[in-house]
């Protein structure tokens, strides 16, 4: 075995002090990456398997010539008070093609097929259908969700000039609703990605410093920089497995759970959205590659000469010129006009990512200096020098929140008079399930950001602590590190994009009312206790480490 | 800075007892300050100090000399009240520290030690004045106070035009005096300091020891000082070597 790979096989089996806690934090907040990577890759499979399912009651937009058959959506049935669906279906053709899934024959005229909960209700429909039962109940395999309320009824004729036409009755076209679903599963992908991507160079640099030192120490015993980085790519490589394996598993048992969430028509089949082999495959090789691929990117940008002494140093300030960059985008908008819509919205969305990006970095150095300068008291100081000192790392963690938060503001703000709407709900749903991984990934984030700051600062806290400065000074000063980014930005940001949304509503809010504000707040809360609970991640590690 | 002259009347070796010594210094005439009597420590199964007896006088710098891992830093550590003896006496003044809890023997190495350590350990972000500061602050010293007085005592140390400068932008031997600077600004009764000149070069190593001892005896402070360097040593009134966990002997020299 490569020398080099065997240490870093070494490495990862015993770290060292310090360097198992950094190992389960790594392992753990790329663990997070894998689930979430495996939850959207499998929620979007489950997505089109539902569709594959219910496709055909739309039709798949064949000629009518060439058609055996047609549907429509009876729009407005209700059961006791819940949205039913139900289908009119009409042979147009005498055909052998196979019927609809779920169902053992195609309907003929008269004959009624239900779904289970509606046969458990159909003394509620027996008069309407006039049937005493219905002539068969729908199987799994063409059910949206369990607990669906479906009628598929045979008739002669359909009451509409425009029915939808089919050519086959298993047709994978995808349902309208589900479609839906589907892009806005995309849009949330995206706005994901950053904060995914962003957790995955956080858990790659947990315990950087510590790296960095033990290979300014390797390159001093002579080892090449390719050696060096080849150690750190095999180190990282099992831990990103290890984390992408345990995601994965954390995945398969939670998948009874994430069943329960009643988005795009009710409940989901567990089978549907269980991860298949290909998604484990693309996970298992997806996140320790993208782990690995951070972990050398990071290293890139330490200089670590044969003679590699580290030292701290100072760190540049946010200079004014980047922050003269965000004219350029209100600049270009204006020449460009509103009136192509794509151009000028990638470019908004470019620039406020941009924006992002350099103010707040640049909001958390003010923020930190603030800070230090006003308070009195050791936490204060010690906390807002940090935040001062190394903003950009501050930031990182509440980059992912202050982006996706101001999006999701927006959203669930700008969503009233909705209400009843499937879409609607859909959205709603959609909102609150992203803003649940918006801060699920924050928090994962800020554990693992806080997890390393203990360990690089084990030193220096341990020579406090022995010089009489207690403990809980250290602990809380890293606990308002973790806090006051997430406090003092992230939050104005999420309210200024709930803002924007009541704005753009006309601050219907106020006149009509809506659950979305409510969802915003509800969901803000839960975020801060997670970001806060991650923040202390750091003080056990932190404890120990710095202990005698 | 004024140097301390003082020439101990005798020198003694005696196996595991504090040498009885007179000194003409008045300052180093004065009262034992701290005190360990007895003291043993085990790392289970492992000892690391075997029945040792040890006192220092205020105005008195004592090196600590032997091999490494023979017990140095574990003596400088049960001194200190970082480390409790599992059996002995330590004594600061007219308190026993080994009996206090952990809060108590916190606080008592806040307001009545200070500590200079091999890597000077200050805090990366915070200025020199600040990490000066520090250890006052979280005494409840208000900010306005705890700058003034960092300040002060950064220019006793010569870095009075360092003050706003973090320790990446200082050399070794500055950091290592702004690290003296944090261990002097409470106005410690001891001052322990653990291979204080290991990563300076000779110079500045020598610089370094002589601001310490200088400083601290000055203030009538005592202070240990654990060393590998003869020349460290050489510096201080006394030198006691450790070897095995037990004195082997203690020396008065001369400075």
């Amino acid at each position: 075995m490569n020398p080099m790979t065997d240490l870093g096989l070494r490495f990862v089996r015993r770290p060292g002090p310090g360097g198992r806690s950094a190992n389960l934090a790594a392992v753990g907040a790329t663990a997070i990456v894998a689930l979430l990577v495996t939850f959207l890759i499998a929620g979007s499979l489950g997505i089109s398997h539902r569709s594959d399912r219910i496709g055909w009651r739309g039709g798949d937009q064949v000629d009518a010539s060439t058609a055996i058959g047609a549907t429509r959506e009876v729009r407005e049935q209700q059961l006791n008070g819940q949205h039913l669906v139900q289908i009119d279906l009409t042979t147009l053709k005498p055909n052998n093609a196979p019927p609809p899934p779920g169902l053992d024959h195609t309907p003929k005229p008269g004959e009624v097929f239900v779904s289970p909960e509606v046969a458990k209700q159909w003394s509620s429909l027996s008069a309407k259908f006039g049937l005493d039962k219905p002539t068969g109940i729908i199987t799994e395999e063409g059910l949206s969700s369990p607990e669906e309320l479906v009628v598929i009824h045979g008739v002669d004729k359909l009451d509409t000039k425009y029915p939808n036409y089919v050519d086959t009755w298993q047709t994978t076209q995808m349902d309208n609703r589900l479609f839906g679903l589907l892009i806005a599963v995309a849009f949330g992908i995206v706005l994901v990605l950053f904060p995914l991507l962003s957790l995955v160079g956080q858990a790659a640099g947990v315990a950087a410093k510590r790296r960095e030192h033990r290979l300014a120490a390797l390159r001093l015993a002579g080892a090449t920089r390719g050696q060096v980085l080849w150690l750190s790519a095999v180190e990282q490589a099992v831990l990103g497995l290890a984390g992408a394996v345990v995601g994965l598993l954390g995945y398969t048992i939670l998948t009874p759970l994430i069943a329960q969430i009643p988005l795009g028509g009710g409940r989901w089949y567990v089978a549907d959205i269980a991860p298949n082999w290909w998604t484990a495959l693309i996970v298992l090789g997806a996140v320790p590659v993208l782990s690995v691929l951070s972990a050398i990117i990071g290293l890139g940008r330490v200089s670590i000469t044969p003679l590699g002494v580290v030292r701290g140093q100072t760190r540049k300030a946010t200079s004014w010129l980047r922050l003269g960059f965000l004219i350029i985008g209100p600049v270009m908008l204006a020449v460009l006009g509103m009136e192509a819509a794509v151009v000028p919205l990638l470019i908004a969305i470019g620039f406020g990512a941009l924006a992002v990006r350099i103010i707040g970095p640049f909001a958390v150095q003010v923020l930190g200096k603030m800070l230090a300068n006003l308070s009195n008291g050791p936490v204060g100081l010690l906390a807002g020098r940090r935040l001062a000192d190394d903003p950009k790392a501050a930031f990182r963690p509440v980059a992912a929140l202050v982006l996706s938060g101001f999006v999701t503001g927006f959203i669930s703000v700008f969503m009233p008079g909705g209400d009843g709407d499937p879409s609607w709900q859909d959205m709603r749903i959609g909102v609150a399930l992203l803003m649940g991984l918006v801060f699920v990934t924050a928090a994962a984030s800020t554990a693992a950001g806080a997890v390393g700051t203990a360990l690089d600062q084990a030193a220096p806290a341990r020579a406090l602590r022995r010089s009489g400065v207690p403990l809980t000074v250290i602990e809380r000063a890293a606990r308002l590190a973790a806090l006051a980014p997430v406090v003092g930005v992230g939050l104005p940001v999420v309210g200024f994009g709930a803002l924007c949304g009541l704005a753009l509503s006309g601050g219907q809010i106020f006149t009509e009312g809506n659950s979305g504000i409510l969802l915003l707040i509800g969901q803000i809360v839960v975020g801060l206790f997670l970001v806060a609970a991650a923040g202390m991640a750091g003080a056990p590690v932190l404890r120990k480490a710095s202990a005698n | 800075m004024p140097r301390q002259v003082c020439r101990p009347t005798n020198r003694g070796l005696i196996h595991g007892k504090l040498v009885s010594m007179s000194f003409q210094s008045p300052q180093l005439a004065s009262q034992v300050v701290l005190s360990g009597h007895g003291l043993v420590k085990y790392y289970g199964p492992v000892v690391g100090l075997a029945g040792v007896d040890v006192g220092v006088r205020a105005g008195e710098a004592l090196a600590v000399m032997g091999p490494s891992g023979n017990g140095k830093t574990t003596l400088l550590h049960v001194l200190a009240g970082i480390l409790t003896p599992d059996q002995g006496e330590v004594w600061l003044g007219g308190e026993r520290v080994d009996q206090l809890n952990d809060a108590a023997r916190t606080v008592l190495r806040r307001r009545r030690l200070g500590f200079v350590f091999q890597d000077n350990q200050l805090l990366a972000e915070l200025p020199a004045d600040e990490n000066v500061a520090l250890p006052l602050m979280v005494d409840g010293v208000s900010r306005r106070d705890a700058i003034g007085r960092a300040r002060a005592t950064l220019a006793q140390v010569g870095l009075a035009n360092e003050v706003g400068r973090r320790p990446g932008e200082l050399s070794g031997g500055q950091a290592q005096r702004v690290a003296i600077a944090r261990a002097l600004v409470g106005e410690p009764q001891v001052v322990f300091a653990d291979e204080p000149t290991g990563a300076l070069d000779a110079t500045t190593g020598s610089q370094v020891i002589d601001l310490l001892i200088g400083a601290a005896t000055h203030r009538g402070a005592a202070v240990v000082v654990v060393t590998h360097d003869n020349s460290v040593a050489a510096r201080c009134h006394r030198t006691l070597t450790i070897v095995d966990g037990r004195v082997h002997e203690s020396l008065g020299a001369t400075r």
